[in-house]
């Protein structure tokens, strides 16, 4: 019956098993010494509820790890690694079969047997296409995202050199053995196969065979191992096939970029300014990082030529991390700080915290809270910040609300002139709040908006009251800015301000307000049923209580905003409610749903321009100029002001106007009423 | 070094004085509903100045000093989180509605209490009635010298060199210690309270002194005192008219508009 002996034509078998004895401590001790790297950060909430942790690693385990559904955004690169990683996953459960049946006895043989050697062979050539694809990649194609060491050069060489010797092992057994015994074995063994053809080791004589194959077992032996002890002590990037799947497990599960709260009574330090301010998981995230450069070509930061690279900062967050951590090669008085030394200061706040790079990072690191915790080090311990930032805070604490000088044309309240809207200090008896926010009550083109959902809602006959020239700010943008004390003084207060009134829904017009009220506030003992008025409007329309039936006649192009989008999963009821309006077109940008690009608005960036490169909104209002789209719908007001500007300052040829959602709503309802 | 700086917390002067509203009978101001008050920004670059000065003469103490009613020690805290460190409110029914006269009789009498000081800063007007006097009656009371509209200030031994902001440019006298110092907003962009500056300004205890604390003359203080007395107050009214000048070219506006300007007198 068809079978194959192990270790056939190998004598002192056991010098492997010291070898790999050797490799198994090195690999032991090399977790040793990340774990104790890791440990240098602070105490993370990522510890408890392990159970949960468990399960959402399960269930997501198949199309996150197994299936590569990140990678695969990305054909060429996706279907690499795909190729890779199977190949491996299959060689190693090969070895593993062959153990086990060698040492219980169990035998392989018969069609099992050759069903076996056919799928190992199959799996070391997709090993090799992933090889040929990457190195063409890194070598040749050379895109700008993947930074190049010898690292790279080395391990790809290595795995490449592991198979084919493995494959010439094979052949020569077979040339040996079944290519005489059992021919019609052998052809099962393809690849293996092809090493037996007279050109290659066909012509030697039975002697030679045999001491050739012996040598070259001990070599593929030795150098497997040799890989596992070179990868365990440098920090080769291969150490991710351990260290990112840990990452994925030890993922964000809560909402997407919020910051941890601080105990303003205990904390010594605020925000992380050096290594050490950082949480374990947040150094385990510089070590699973891969170089591969993913989240660099969709930031919008780096597209716009400013200095941040998500990529690099982790990357620089990384080395500063290993270099700490190993203090007699890297006296610490010879360390550049953390903070402008080996990140700039112009990196921290180059970021609109878009979540992008997240969305697009394979192994689930979290930049944006990296970020942002660098941030509350300037603002909070330093008081380094621009300008305009520092204003707007200023701002905030004073007035607040962040929009500075504002206040010179309008109050908060002023909008609601003539509207007869009822405020909740007159009846509180109402379904639900209109928290109008910060922007869309004080920039006169939000204002209309504003206006229109007013009269969307009215038409509809919703429930609602306003807080008026009451309604303080969210908080939002010191968060981001990283003042956190104010964002926490704020929360304080407007929970006992919404608390007071007893209101349980609210309604924002912004993503921002949304995003915080919904996932940030609970965290303070906030709860509350907070939609965005895209949800509520396109619920209105489910239920038809607001009636659509004038036609606009336009061709239009959505943008989603960062808040909605990626870090609320808010895709279809916006599109659902554009989709409602007759004659209303919809053509999707390049880059839609969970890909859409920045408007450069996000993150504080609403209040500063850094004067690098150039601007985020002429990109992105490009993009939109792409599908000739006469309106480019939106849902933020941060949003509809970076497309509004960035529509102004080109000279166009072609009509394009940037809209809220609740605009095209209230025009396409206006006549029929 | 000690320093002394006065503060004084004012209705938020970016507000249009549209907004505001007059009580005719008691001729008050009465701003908008829900209008924060905030620290006088003329005031605020005072605690800045004071703040640079410590960081460059370590050992420095400055002690922030307000007066008025309600919760004017949000402005004290203000000052404290900046880096100020210590406050004192100043809080008696008797204390209001004093004139300059009356506030810098108040002052100096507190800062007597507090005893040793070798700088006292104020802002060079309080940013609501921008009256402009309150610190050189101060330094006449306390019987020192005043440099006004000051916009830097270097310590060198027991004097000072203080820059004082001018029409075309600045000059730089010096003063003996003690002396007060008005101080102008040309100090640049006052400092973000640092979160730590926020959180210790929080935990710490602002005293608040009444006139009998710091034994003010009733004779002084109060509008009985007063030297002036406001005989009408109202907001102006600012009319606005506008026209959109048109013209088919670009040229032909620019000719109408500079002629449009000289008829109104504009240039
Ligand atoms: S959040 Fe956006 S801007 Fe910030 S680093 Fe990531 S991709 Fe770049
Ligand atoms: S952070 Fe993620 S996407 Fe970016 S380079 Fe590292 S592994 Fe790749």
């Amino acid at each position: 019956m068809a079978h194959r002996e192990i270790f056939w034509n190998i004598s002192h078998e056991y010098i492997m098993y010291v070898l790999s004895f050797i490799a198994v401590v090195f690999v032991a001790y090399a977790i040793y010494r990340h774990y104790k790297m890791w440990r240098m950060g602070k105490g993370d909430e990522r510890s408890k509820n392990m159970g949960s942790r468990v399960w959402a690693f399960v269930k997501t385990g198949f199309a996150d790890g197994l299936g590569h559904r990140r990678f695969l955004r990305e054909p060429y690169p996706g279907i690499m690694h795909l190729l890779i990683f199977w190949g491996c996953v299959i060689l190693l459960l090969a070895a593993a079969v062959d153990a086990i049946t060698h040492y219980l006895v169990i035998p392989l043989e018969g069609s099992t047997y050759l069903w076996f050697s056919l799928v190992v062979d199959i799996a070391g050539i997709l090993v090799l296409i992933g090889v040929i694809l990457a190195i063409t990649r890194r070598y040749i194609q050379k895109p700008e995202r993947l930074n190049t060491f010898l690292d790279d050069g080395v391990i790809l060489s290595l795995i490449a050199i592991v198979i084919i010797t493995g494959y010439m092992i094979e052949g020569l057994r077979l040339a040996a053995t079944e290519v005489n015994t059992n021919p019609d074995w052998a052809l099962w063994s393809p690849v293996g196969l092809v090493f037996t053809k007279k050109t290659l080791f066909g012509g030697l004589s039975h002697d030679t065979i045999l001491t050739l194959h012996s040598v070259l077992w001990w070599f593929h032996a030795v150098l497997v191992n040799g890989t596992i002890i070179y990868v365990a002590l440098s920090y080769s990037k291969l150490q991710h096939i351990v260290i990112s799947p840990l990452n994925a497990f030890f993922r964000n599960l809560g909402p997407v970029g919020a910051p941890a709260p601080i105990d303003m009574e205990t904390a010594e330090v605020l925000g992380v300014g050096e290594i050490k301010d950082f949480t374990w998981k947040q150094l385990l995230d510089g070590d699973a990082c891969t170089n591969c450069g993913r989240c660099q070509d969709v930031c919008p930061a780096w597209a716009s030529g400013k200095p941040l690279s998500p990529r690099k900062l982790t990357q620089d967050i990384k080395t500063q991390w290993q270099k700490v951590a190993n203090p007699k090669s890297n006296p610490p008085e010879s360390l550049p700080p953390l903070i402008g030394g080996a990140i700039a200061e112009d990196e921290i706040w180059a970021c609109t915290t878009c979540a992008a790079c997240q969305q697009a990072c394979p192994v689930f690191i979290e930049h944006i809270v990296k970020i942002i915790d660098m941030r509350r080090n300037l603002t909070m311990m330093q008081s380094k910040m621009p300008e305009n930032i520092q204003l707007m805070l200023r701002n905030m604490q004073t007035r607040g609300h962040p929009w500075v000088g504002a206040q010179t044309l309008r109050l908060r309240g002023d909008w609601t002139s003539g509207l007869g809207l009822n405020t909740l200090a007159e009846d509180s008896n109402v379904d639900m709040l209109l928290w109008v926010g910060c922007t869309a009550a004080l920039s006169d083109r939000n204002v209309e908006v504003t206006l229109a959902l007013v009269r969307v809602l009215k038409a509809a006959g919703v429930s609602f009251g306003i807080l008026g020239e009451d309604e303080p700010c969210c908080g939002d943008p010191a968060r981001r800015a990283g003042y956190e004390i104010q964002f926490q003084t704020s929360v304080e207060q407007n929970i006992a301000l919404l608390q007071g009134y007893n209101v349980k829904n609210i309604v924002a017009t912004c993503p921002h307000c949304y995003n915080t009220f919904k996932n940030e506030y609970p965290k303070f003992g906030g709860s509350f049923n907070v939609v965005h008025h895209t949800q509520l409007i396109a619920d209105l329309l489910k239920q038809d209580k607001i009636k659509l039936t004038c036609d606009l006649r336009s061709l239009a192009t959505y943008h989603d905003p960062c808040y909605l989008g990626r870090y609320n999963s808010i895709y279809s009821e916006p599109r659902n409610i554009l989709h409602a309006i007759p004659q209303l077109k919809l053509k999707e940008m390049e880059r839609s749903h969970s890909k859409s690009f920045c408007c450069g608005g996000g993150g504080t960036h609403m209040w500063f321009e850094q004067q690098i490169g150039t601007k985020v909104n002429d990109i992105r209002t490009d993009e939109a100029l792409k599908t000739n789209a006469e309106i480019v719908a939106t849902a933020c007001p941060y949003c509809l002001l970076m497309l509004e500007e960035a529509i102004q300052g080109k000279d166009l040829q072609q009509p394009l106007k940037a809209k809220d959602i609740a605009e095209l709503v209230d025009q396409a309802m206006e006549k029929s009423a | 070094m000690h320093i002394i700086v006065c503060v004084k917390q004012i209705p938020d002067p970016e507000v249009p004085p549209a907004k505001f509203k007059i009580d005719p009978d008691t001729k008050k101001v009465m701003p908008p509903p829900g209008l924060p008050p905030v620290i006088s920004v003329f005031d605020e670059r005072a605690v800045e100045l004071a703040c640079r000065i410590k960081e460059k003469n370590p050992g420095t103490k400055i002690t922030a000093i307000t007066m008025g009613p309600g919760k004017v020690s949000d402005v004290v805290k203000h000052a404290l989180a900046m880096g100020a460190d210590e406050g004192i409110v100043l809080q008696d029914k008797a204390f209001e509605d004093s004139d300059s006269f009356g506030n810098a009789h108040i002052l100096a009498k507190a800062i007597q209490k507090i005893g040793s000081y070798d700088l006292i800063l104020c802002g060079r007007q309080a940013a609501d009635w921008d009256i402009g006097q309150t610190g050189s009656i101060l330094a006449e009371t306390l019987g020192i010298p005043v440099v006004t509209v000051a916009k830097d200030i270097e310590v060198a031994g027991d004097k000072i060199k203080v820059s004082r902001v001018m029409e075309d440019g600045y000059e730089v006298v010096e003063a003996p210690l003690p002396c007060v110092v008005t101080v102008s907003n040309e100090v640049g962009l006052p400092r973000l309270p640092s979160g730590m500056g926020i959180i210790q300004a929080a935990r710490k205890q602002v005293p608040a002194w009444t006139a009998a604390d710091i034994g003010a003359d009733p004779a002084k203080i109060g509008p009985a005192a007063a030297h002036s007395e406001i005989t009408s107050l109202f907001i102006p009214t600012r009319d606005t008219t506008c026209e959109v000048i048109t013209a088919d070219t670009l040229a032909e506006a620019a000719v109408k508009l500079a002629l449009k300007l000289r008829e109104t007198k504009v240039v």
